[in-house]
């Protein structure tokens, strides 16, 4: 009796077999994602505006956010709205800038005061959650989404000075008191490093928002990141073409038309321009604006009013790059006209890394002074005068 | 733009990293002996063992620190010449001159735009709609490299990076990070470099050991003296 031949697979069909097995799986699982993912770019938001017409500001107060115990050094304030007509406020502080001991602290602006700052993150506590190393924390920049999540966005640097620099996004469900490393943003093929924050994020229609970033290793550029309502990023793209700006200050001038102002690196030393007619899909250069900028951050904002407001440093002839800090206007974002100097001081004095944030009819600004503390200033923003 | 989770992340960067460093302990092992294969299980069981210490004690702290996380390519060559070192292949098969060439002038055009040059956008390609479309269809072809028996080895390599972007967005979501690294990318340009000295070290042997006058006859025409054209001109016999 013949036993029967079982024929047995070759080789070469397992392999054939294993590999489109593994190709329908990828399949399935692209389009899956490709099913759940969103497919239309969000828009800049102008929610709150136009109420129309000039307004006038009044200072209501001015103070400086108190400072952690021991850290003589503070620097890069950022602010976010809370319920309430409340405000979060984050910075760093520490011995010196670059130093071990620099932490992002946080201040809540309630009931006309700031109460005690706590810390928020430290280059040990995104080590331990990132699982690998931080050398150093730097600037801090906030969000509040629309579930009242606080999103964190904190310069964390590899190997190297700010150039080796990421960005740690960290997530808060508790209004500050506690936040969770959800990742480093991805940024850069070069080690994904060399991308850092300075300034606020805008809103998007859909309950998103565009995350302002920018890269410095030699050459610097602006970029943008986008997020969904969930913070979840949804794209990355660059801003014009310039080799020599940074810290993008976005605002919205339509739902299509966006306007970048940046910060100039070159001998140039105007500030310098940028503006996108297609929602943000993308990106021009403009000419430089006929204000001073030696390579100094700014910030701008849409007022509910229409306006467009910018605090910037002004370099006078008798003043140092950071020691003049000036309050502008414009209705159109090209021609600017001066409301107020809001800090101004000696050659050499530094008043710098502005952030405006209006919430009701009242105008938050804060800022560096003098490396020393994160100063605030509080306006009421009246409809139907003129600044 | 589809990210992957950080815990995720984590294990692929210890695992990676694991890999990664074995490759390199293993290279620096003597080229005259042979490793054996225990030699080779327990490079790879103290990388690993390494990896898993916790804090800055593992060397994933520090790579990460510096590097963030290898490539799915660089990982899966590492595994490929470690697998070439486990069955005693002496010549390695991992980084052939066209994947090298590829790898040096794509990396380029990434580098160079990353930095600014050239602001064309490649890296931010890599996060949008078209990449997964390009991930499958290179998978495709690496599928069919494998079953034709073309480079089979890189095309594994290649379909691994590829399908660990599409299952689990590894590394980072970007395709870019999936394919290439700044490391990868070194080992790619020494390839190249050490294959053109090759070539270079090659012609200037084959042009000594021409005859300046006296020329060899045709092959063929008097094919029993051939072996002893080279041996008639070198200096040793003289």
């Amino acid at each position: 009796m013949e036993n029967p031949q079982i024929p047995r697979p070759r080789p070469r069909n397992l392999v054939l077999l294993g590999c489109v097995l593994l190709v329908l799986l990828m399949l399935g699982a692209e389009g899956l994602r490709w099913m759940r993912s969103a497919h239309a770019a969000a828009q800049p938001s102008l929610a709150g505006a136009v109420r129309g017409g000039p307004v006038t500001l009044t200072e209501l107060s001015s103070t400086h956010i108190p400072a952690p115990h021991g850290m003589p050094s503070a620097h890069a304030s950022s602010m976010t709205p809370l319920p309430g007509n409340r405000m979060l406020a984050f910075w760093w502080a520490g011995s010196r800038e670059s130093g071990p001991d620099v932490k992002v602290y946080a201040s809540t602006w309630a009931n006309g005061a700031w109460s005690a700052p706590w810390m928020v993150a430290s280059r040990e506590s995104l080590g331990a959650a990132l699982g690998f190393g931080v050398r150093r924390i730097g600037n801090p920049v906030a969000w509040t989404d629309r579930d009242g999540k606080i999103h964190l966005y904190v310069v964390a640097t590899g190997l190297g000075g700010w150039a080796a620099s990421r960005i740690a996004h960290i997530v808060s469900n508790d209004q500050g008191a506690s936040f969770r490393v959800r990742r480093v943003l991805p940024t850069s093929p070069l080690f994904n490093t060399s991308a850092l924050v300075r300034t606020s994020p805008l809103a998007l229609s859909d309950g998103g928002w565009w995350l302002p970033v920018y890269f410095e290793i030699g050459n610097k550029y602006p970029m943008l990141m986008a997020f969904d309502a969930q913070g979840n990023p949804t794209s990355l793209a660059r801003i014009g073409r310039s080799t020599s700006t940074l810290q993008p200050a976005i605002v919205a001038v339509s739902k299509t038309e966006v306007r970048a102002l940046l910060r100039d690196d070159s001998e140039a030393r105007r500030m310098q321009h940028a503006a996108s007619l297609d929602g943000g899909a993308s990106w021009h250069d403009l000419p430089a604006l006929d204000l001073p900028n030696h390579n100094t951050s700014m910030a701008a904002i849409r007022l509910s009013s229409g306006q467009f407001l910018m605090l910037h440093n002004n370099a006078a002839d008798d003043a140092s790059a950071r020691s003049v800090l000036r309050l502008s206007i414009s209705d159109d974002m090209r021609t600017w006209r001066t409301v107020a100097d809001i800090a101004k001081g000696k050659a050499g004095d530094e008043f710098s890394y502005p952030t405006l944030q209006q919430v009701g009819d009242e105008l938050h600004v804060t800022y560096t002074w003098q490396r020393q503390a994160i100063a605030h200033h509080r306006y009421r923003i009246n409809a139907g005068g003129t600044i | 733009m589809n990210l992957p989770d950080l815990s995720t992340q984590m294990l692929y960067g210890r695992l990676g990293w694991a890999i990664v460093l074995a490759t390199l302990a293993c290279a620096l092992w003597r080229r005259s002996a042979p490793m054996s294969r225990v030699a080779l299980a327990a490079v790879m069981a103290l990388s690993l063992a390494a990896m898993a210490l916790p804090g800055a004690l593992s060397p994933a702290w520090w790579l990460g620190l510096a590097f963030q996380y290898p490539s799915g390519l660089l990982v899966g060559c590492c595994l490929l010449r470690l697998a070439e070192r486990w069955n005693g292949f002496r010549r390695s098969q991992v980084m052939p001159q066209a994947l090298a060439g590829v790898l040096v002038v794509s990396g380029a055009l990434l580098y160079l735009d990353a930095v600014g040059f050239l602001a064309r956008g490649f890296y931010y390609a890599g996060f949008g709609q078209a990449a997964p479309l390009l991930g499958i269809a290179a998978a495709i072809v690496c599928v069919l490299a494998i079953v034709r028996g073309h480079a089979r080895g890189p095309a594994a390599a290649l379909l691994g990076a590829l399908s660990l972007f599409a299952l689990l967005r590894l590394p980072t979501g970007n395709l870019w990070d999936a394919l290439i690294d700044p490391l990868l990318w070194a080992w790619a340009v020494v390839a190249l470099l050490a294959a053109a000295l090759r070539r270079t070290g090659r012609r200037a042997s084959d042009r000594l050991a021409e005859p300046e006058s006296d020329p060899v006859p045709a092959p063929g025409s008097a094919p029993g003296l051939r072996p002893l054209a080279a041996e008639h001109f070198s200096s040793l016999k003289e």
